[in-house]
């Protein structure tokens, strides 16, 4: 394949970005406590993944996503990793991830992580890491979907010519891995509402699986059951629910009491198997950046697998041997905060003031366990199109990863990239941009 | 049909009552603009009278920036299209990422107006994406239920206007039958003594505004 000979494609770039701000393409930020709209600056240069790379990744995405959903069931319920000694049971027990009210639910078809996004990059030594894995309500599969769309409009012989995944069926794959847990009734996609930073793709998606976009207000739980209420005082029976909301603001019973945008006892009906909740309530602790470092353990514990994907060189200061390793090497490290998303609560160690690093050691000593320190990996950047050239800037590829009857990665991705040359982070939030990723059929 | 919620019933009421207030405001302002071109008049305090919003304006110049400009200005043409924007932008799996196009389309051209050095030329763009709208409401909203509730949204709003704005008899009467036809194949519920009484109303020799006014703000009262 020879994308020089399509630079129509992305000569066309500013074109795309205009379509995509009359269709509302949009994220959410919150500044100095206003809510902002903002558009996601697009790239026409895509990322793309050869047939058999992408066999590859797809391969071990599989078997993580798998292995994360066997970890949730057991976390929840018999806890074999912990009596095996496998992880230790304070980082568990510890996290804010953990929730009590979900021990002993298995949830409709034993589906714990319906959709799950795990970040990557890809290192200059060729080698693909994992640096997250996203299993609560992963964001961004809306973005190339629409873009694509463009990108055909835009360049129709580029998709003539070269044989690509279609990434438009995400809609229909997500349809069916809803419905797949579906315990009778309607489907539906829950918002917080407009000022959710993920809004338009809530709407998006609710719009192209034809189903129901609803707030807290539409919903209520009679009779043990949950039910969409109609206009006209009907009520209609729901049986999945697809919410973007967090765990804690999901059922003010349950959790935060005082959160206004969650169903009343919407978690007591999904314990006793009425409704299915996607993704499950409790996912964050496989979120934690804290057992992150665990997955290659748990890959080989459940599966009896060598992990086919590598994780970034972790250190959990936790440890006794990896703290004294971490502030030996601080300068070449980067420092995560477990509790934090989203490009926030990163510290690259040679960017701290000697004062900064006296601090944060003594955060370290007296928290180990809400830090995890890694290797900086030199991961590649990608081109970009500007009018003066195609300069690289760092990406990572966020795959998207659907649990239904079968484990489906879905043949596209989000590719963020950093707008600004010298940074790594490449988070919407953070002012970074996006690509679309494609996957080449043959 | 498919299941509705209170709150999307209101919103494609209100979606279709900003967007017809944004779209005649328009046109209004440009006849005013127009006509305060060779009069440099203070005309636009009638203005305001006719539209009862309140002459907040200091001169017929802070009057022409910012009764169709202002951001802070609940009356402005850009609060009332912002609010039929955020109507929209809750109802795209409803009316569709098409139709919500328009409404988002016209926000970026009032913007864009804002900054011109002749704002009157580029309003003709925001009116054409509001017919566009329009005519994407009939195109791509497969639900006739949706459909028809935008649509009575915009057939009250303007029997509400020209009512405000004492317009001719003919354009009264046609309204008052486009609203009278229309409101029965929304499916709400909707005061029937409303609709009998606008039609009594239109035929009186004398049209009492005030009364019309009055009487199409209620007809979805309970």
């Amino acid at each position: 394949m020879n994308l020089e000979e399509h630079v129509d494609l992305y000569e066309r770039t500013d074109v795309v970005n205009s379509l995509l701000a009359r269709y509302g393409v949009k994220f959410g930020i919150y500044k100095n406590n206003t809510f902002h709209e903002q558009l996601f600056p697009f790239d026409a240069i895509p990322r793309v993944i050869t047939k058999e790379e992408f066999a590859f990744l797809e391969k071990g995405l599989k078997q993580r996503v798998d292995t994360l959903n066997l970890f949730l069931k057991d976390i929840y319920n018999e806890k074999k990793i912990l009596k095996d000694k496998i992880i230790p049971e304070e980082f568990i027990y510890a996290s804010s991830g953990y929730l009590p009210q979900c021990e002993g639910i298995i949830p409709p078809e034993g589906v714990y992580s319906h959709i799950s996004g795990i970040d990557l990059v890809l290192g200059r030594d060729g080698v693909w890491y994992i640096l997250e894995d996203n299993l609560r309500v992963p964001s961004g599969a809306s973005y190339p979907m629409i873009a694509r769309e463009l990108c055909r409009r835009s360049s129709p012989k580029t998709f003539h010519d070269i044989s690509i995944a279609d990434n438009r069926t995400y809609a229909d794959l997500l349809k069916k891995t809803l419905e797949h847990v579906n315990t009778g009734g309607l489907t539906v996609v829950m918002t917080p509402g407009r000022y959710n930073a993920a809004y338009f793709e809530h709407s998006y998606l609710a719009e192209r699986m034809h189903v129901p976009l609803v707030t807290c207000n539409d919903l209520t739980v009679e009779d043990d059951h949950l039910y969409f209420k109609d206009y006209s005082g009907k009520r209609e029976l729901v049986g999945a629910v697809y919410r973007r909301i967090s765990d804690e603001y999901m059922d003010p019973m349950n959790f935060n009491p005082e959160s206004v945008i969650g169903v009343p006892h919407i978690f007591d009906i999904y314990r006793k198997g009425n409704v299915a909740l996607i993704n499950a309530p409790g996912n964050r602790i496989a979120d934690d950046k804290g057992i992150y470092y665990f997955v290659p353990r748990m890959i080989r514990y459940y599966l009896g697998e060598e992990p086919i994907l590598s994780n970034a060189p972790t250190y959990l200061p936790y440890y006794e041997e990896d703290m004294k390793y971490v502030l030996e090497h601080l300068d070449s490290l980067v420092l995560k905060d477990v509790a934090e998303a989203g490009g926030y609560g990163v510290v690259f160690g040679n960017s701290m003031s000697v004062g900064q690093k006296e601090d944060f050691i003594a955060l370290l000593k007296k928290e180990p366990r809400r830090f995890i320190a890694q290797e900086v990996i030199d991961f590649c950047g990608l081109p970009i199109f500007t009018k003066e050239g195609q300069p690289e800037r760092k990406a990572d590829l966020r795959a998207f990863v659907l649990s239904g009857e079968k484990t489906v990665v879905w043949k596209s991705g989000l590719t963020r990239f950093s707008r600004n040359p010298d940074s790594f982070i490449v988070n919407s939030s953070q002012g970074g941009g996006f690509k679309d990723t494609w996957v080449l059929n043959q | 049909m498919g299941v509705k919620s209170v709150e999307m019933i209101d919103r494609l009421f209100w979606l279709g009552r900003y967007t017809e207030r944004a779209y005649t405001t328009i046109r209004l302002y440009g006849q005013k603009f127009d006509s305060m071109i060779e009069e440099g008049s203070e005309g636009y305090d009638a203005f305001c009278h006719s539209l009862d919003i309140p002459n907040i304006y200091a001169s017929a110049e802070d009057f022409r920036k910012r009764y169709p400009f202002g951001k802070d200005d609940p009356n402005s043409i850009y609060s009332n299209l912002l609010r039929a924007y955020d109507n929209a932008i809750e109802l795209r799996e409803e009316i569709g990422s098409e139709t919500l196009a328009y409404i988002q389309l016209a926000v970026y051209e009032l913007n864009k107006a804002a900054v011109s050095a002749s704002p009157l030329i580029e309003f003709q763009s925001i009116l054409d994406d509001i017919l566009a709208f329009w005519g994407n409401v009939d195109d791509s909203i497969e639900d006739e239920h949706a459909r028809n509730i935008i649509k009575i949204g915009k057939r009250v709003e303007r029997v509400d206007l020209y009512g405000r704005l004492h317009m001719d008899r003919t354009s009264m009467v046609r309204e008052v039958h486009r609203l009278t036809g229309r409101i029965a194949r929304t499916g709400l519920h909707y005061r029937e003594e409303t609709i009998r009484r606008l039609n009594e109303l239109i035929s009186e020799e004398n049209l009492n505004y005030p009364a019309i006014v009055e009487e199409v703000d209620r007809i979805l009262e309970a």
